[in-house]
């Protein structure tokens, strides 16, 4: 058994690092919340370019837009990687990054180009360790992505695939499902499979449909509005992977602290019992020597 | 049916929804020029150009914002404006919007695109400054 010096500086120890995970839960928590609040702001403007799009689809018109249609052939793939630039989030970043190393394997294997892109230190390093290049790295974005840096590099990917440059953009981040589930998500962005997807469009379109003036027309809005829904795909995934950050840091050093509660438990009771020991013996001691002087 | 007295205008912008109120009337560049609403307009489905948006609030004072391309959706009584960015006019800094216009004119382009890029960038400046 340990002594009860030895125990005092354990347990002192581990009361500083769970201060540090409490307070670090505690950050986590403001921060989620910002982030929450800040992606179902954003939510406004996706569920509004739905509607539009749903106004013009009731207006009998064709979608056709380079940015919907597959091309003939498939070579230049993009992958935009959203790590997290900072530790300790438990399994975040090898949610993500497990699924997509396996993605760029079987990309490499059946001979496309693929061009890597990492947001986020922790998706770099792990890159680099692996020995897989990079082609683009990005570490401004934190907690709170801003729409002009995103839409800097979407409005690159959406000039890169109308020049026929790229075929393909994936994005692989952690999906927010729910404030208690996230799951890592490997999504293709570009081409846009279907623009009335993923909700919105259904329940606006099922109202009487209103006879719109369009200005100018119908197509030339259509125009426009392509590359907007992407970019309001595209920032999505940032604020996604932004809260689900915040979340998996949240529930990690939850647990982190939950076991220093634990351990500072177990050591106490140790020290106790090393203590009371160690009392039992100076007694006997002295007991000992007292009956050894009569 | 009544005749409509009363616009609500929703202002989205990516990041948030800036504004959400009654307003008497508004004004804003369409791609081809400025249009105004009031209340009772037709159904309405547009592109947005850059400049100004006059908003004439139901308290009487008005207000200026600087848009950024995007949409409007007129449905009913509400006006939705859909842009890329939204400024407040208090926020504009008239100086950087400036100096802004004076690189965006000095930059030399070399292709169709470039041309266009630069187009856009002057355009936007000077709209900007001449908030």
């Amino acid at each position: 058994m340990a002594s009860a010096r030895e125990l005092v500086k354990r347990r002192k120890s581990i009361r500083n690092i769970r201060k540090i995970t409490r307070t670090m839960e505690l950050i986590a928590t403001a921060r989620f919340k910002k982030a929450m609040d800040r992606a179902s702001e954003a939510a406004a403007y996706t569920k509004k370019i739905n509607e539009i799009v749903a106004d013009l689809a009731a207006a009998d018109l064709k979608f056709s837009h380079p940015l919907l249609q597959q091309p003939a052939e498939e070579k230049n793939v993009a992958i935009l990687v959203l790590t997290s630039n900072r530790g300790l989030c438990g399994g975040y970043n090898g949610g993500i990054l497990r699924p997509t190393l396996r993605r760029l394997r079987q990309l490499e294997s059946d001979g496309k180009n693929v061009s890597l892109e990492v947001s986020g230190k922790r998706g770099i390093a792990f890159m680099k360790f692996e020995g897989v290049p990079i082609d683009r790295s990005y570490t401004q974005f934190e907690d709170k992505p801003a729409f002009d840096d995103v839409n800097e590099i979407a409005s690159r990917y959406v000039a890169d695939f109308i020049a026929g440059r790229l075929d393909r953009v994936d994005v692989a981040y952690q999906e927010f499902l729910s404030s208690s589930k996230q799951a890592p998500t490997i999504q293709t962005l570009l081409p846009i499979g279907d623009l009335a997807g993923s909700g919105g469009a259904d329940e606006a379109s099922n109202g009487a449909s209103i006879d719109y003036e369009f200005l100018p027309s119908a197509e030339e809005i259509l125009e426009e509005l392509v590359p907007a829904a992407f970019k309001a795909r595209f920032f999505k995934t940032f604020l996604d992977a932004a809260v689900g950050e915040q979340i998996a840091r949240m529930v990690a050093m939850k647990s982190a602290t939950e076991n220093a509660d634990e351990m500072i438990r177990d050591i106490s009771m140790e020290y106790n019992r090393a203590r009371q020991t160690q009392i039992t013996s100076e007694l006997a001691e002295i007991i000992g020597g007292a009956a050894a002087l009569e | 049916m009544i005749a409509a007295t009363e616009l609500r205008l929703v202002l989205v912008t990516p990041e948030t929804t800036l504004l959400d109120e009654r307003v008497r009337s508004l004004q804003f560049p369409m791609y081809d020029g400025q249009i105004g609403v009031l209340p009772g307009r037709a159904p309405l489905v547009g592109r947005l150009g850059i400049g100004a948006l006059k908003v004439e609030t139901s308290a009487g004072g008005t207000d200026r914002y600087f848009i950024d391309g995007g949409f409007v959706q007129i449905k009913g009584s509400i006006v939705t404006l859909l842009t890329d960015r939204a400024i407040p006019e208090k926020q504009i800094d008239t100086a950087q919007a400036k100096s802004a216009l004076a690189a965006a004119l000095a930059e030399v382009p070399t292709s169709e695109e470039g041309l266009q890029a630069k187009e856009r960038a002057v355009e936007r400046a000077r709209r900007m400054a001449g908030m």
